[in-house]
């Protein structure tokens, strides 16, 4: 499909794929002149500016609106164990906005706690992203597994995340998770990490790295926002946070290995913006990933069993005497935990351009290239973690995605060296 | 050794089988779920693992994608056999970067303090410092599971 349109070369793309062609010549040389890691990082013209295909942002590619609710807690997933009558459940829940980001260490965190009674087989509830990597690791432990669930992967709330690496997004708030957490979390974060490497280079790009740039006609500074004193109230008086200074982050911790942005001056930015900065971000293709994983799931002999579950005792009903519960915001229903509070989260998808594969930021606003599609998101108004925090409405609105397109769409009109 | 096989070459052949039927190497008299090691050792266990074990382990026994936790699949590892397995190798293996440095003695201390991070109690009789007798000690889930 994208072949098609490229015949009517709306944006002049031929041209600019020709430039980029040229461009790769150069960077041969650049590379044998010691060009450093600025002149790899950037295809650049001649004139050191990198030359991308512009993105088509406009309604009539709009081909998805996805709706989520991140499942938060205060003080972080919930990875205890609990015993229901003669089982033993083994919680693993509650990631927030850093489910896919943590879900390998996550996973070896509850298959450790299963292992430490050496089931010979053990059930999975919930076949969201925790719950997958979770049936994985245990047959990869050796372990028979089961998962029960009401849905494969590409109809739960897993699938409707956007699906980057952003480990510490809505992870927990620092008070309530303690200082404890913190180092959990950087384990799973450093073993997720590794696992992800493994993925990287497979055919049909399951986990990719991509450039992702920051654009704005204002110098750029890294979001900081200080405890408000005028706020008395916190999640601890009112049960929900009250403001951003509440929620924690670690993302400092593993920044030895996860690339941190880089600014890069006007003239060299392929944006007509005067402030552009480039991050590295790994990000997850939901449909190569996804089916990957249940691929691997299957091969190893797991069994998938349709089911609901309506109580905490109908678990323990099981044949298998040890459960791993990984059922995300549903928990909030199923176990009765309310300290999971929603944080509605909504994405768009775009028809795929796979010769536009990067990220654009501006502002609250963002597009990104997948490989299923261009996912879009308004983050406005801006209020950093505090966005969609209490709300459950999990219905998609299509009126930000728009609003997103009409600010995008200049900037890629703007693009230097795209035809008048 | 020798002591005891010199009067059972004197047995009948009928009894000899049946005595290696019913003795398959030194019998397993205790668990790890019994209370093997006692708190001091375990806690001399914890010192010593912070100074020798640690730097790979990690301070929490968590492991790396690489190195191998301490919990958890620890006992995937090496439960349901008897303890002087893993004995063994600590006593040849670790630490890596100078293999079977540490005494038995100091041995024993790091394998009580990973049968207590394992969820294993304590007890009164400290944790043998030898391989042939922690051949009668299994190491056991907590927990009996399916």
């Amino acid at each position: 499909m994208a072949s098609g349109n490229r015949f009517a070369d709306p944006f002049g793309r031929r041209d600019m794929l020709k430039g980029s062609l040229a461009v790769g010549g150069m960077l041969g040389l650049q590379a044998c002149t010691g060009g450093g890691a600025g002149g790899i990082a950037s295809a650049s013209s001649s004139g050191g500016r990198p030359l991308l295909v512009p993105m088509r942002v406009s309604p009539d590619q709009l081909i998805d609106i996805k709706c989520c609710l991140r499942p938060f807690r205060a003080a972080g997933p919930n990875l205890s164990t609990e015993q229901v009558g003669d089982t033993l459940v083994i919680h693993n829940y509650g990631h927030g906005g850093s489910g896919w980001s943590l879900s390998w260490g996550s996973a070896e965190i509850a298959v450790g706690k299963a292992l430490s009674v050496l089931p010979r087989e053990i059930a999975v509830i919930g076949c969201g992203i925790i719950g997958l990597t979770s049936a994985i690791v245990a047959l990869r432990a050796g372990m028979k597994v089961t998962i029960y669930a009401r849905d494969l992967i590409p109809r739960t709330r897993s699938y409707r995340a956007s699906g980057s690496f952003t480990p510490d997004s809505r992870i927990a708030l620092t008070e309530p998770a303690g200082p404890a957490f913190g180092d959990t979390w950087e384990t799973m974060a450093r073993l997720s990490w590794k696992t992800f490497r493994t993925y990287l280079g497979l055919p049909a790009q399951p986990v990719e790295f991509i450039d992702s740039y920051g654009v704005s006609d204002k110098p750029m500074t890294r979001r900081h926002d200080p405890a408000d004193p005028a706020i008395t109230d916190s999640w601890a008086t009112k049960g929900l946070p009250q403001q951003n200074s509440e929620f924690a982050s670690y993302g400092s911790r593993i920044k030895d290995i996860v690339p941190q942005s880089v600014a890069i001056p006007a003239e060299e930015s392929p944006f007509a913006m005067p402030y552009t900065n480039r991050t590295s971000i790994m990000h997850f293709n939901f449909a190569a990933y996804g089916h990957l994983l249940m691929t691997e799931f299957f091969e190893r002999g797991g069994k998938f069993e349709m089911r609901e579950f309506h109580s905490p005792g109908e678990v323990a009903t099981l044949k298998e005497k040890v459960v791993i519960h990984s059922t995300g915001y549903a928990a909030r229903d199923l176990w009765k935990d309310k300290t999971l509070m929603p944080v509605r989260g909504q994405t768009g998808w775009l028809v795929p351009q796979p010769e536009a594969n990067y990220g654009l930021r501006f502002g609250t606003v963002s597009i990104q290239a997948k490989t299923d599609g261009m996912v879009i998101m308004n983050n406005s108004p801006d209020l950093g973690e505090m966005l969609g925090v209490g709300d459950s409405n999990e219905m998609p609105d299509r009126a930000p995605i728009e609003e997103a397109m009409r600010v995008l769409a200049p900037i890629f009109a703007a693009m230097p060296g795209r035809r008048a | 050794m020798m002591r005891r096989l010199a009067p059972i070459a004197a047995l009948s052949p009928v009894l000899l089988v049946a005595l290696a039927l019913a003795a398959p190497a030194p019998v397993q008299s205790a668990s790890t779920t019994q209370g093997v090691y006692t708190e001091a050792q375990a806690a001399a266990g914890a010192e010593l693992y912070g100074a020798v074990c640690a730097t790979c382990h990690g301070k929490m026994l968590e492991g790396t994608y690489e190195i191998p936790a301490l919990r958890g699949r620890f006992m995937g590892n090496w439960g349901r056999a008897p303890i002087s397995s893993l004995f063994d190798y600590v006593s040849t293996a670790m630490p890596q970067m100078a293999p079977g440095s540490l005494s038995a003695e100091d041995n024993a201390k790091i394998i009580a303090f990973l049968l207590k991070s394992n969820g294993m109690p304590a007890g009164t009789k400290a944790l043998p410092a030898s391989a042939e007798a922690l051949k009668a000690i299994s190491f056991d889930p907590a927990a009996a599971a399916k």
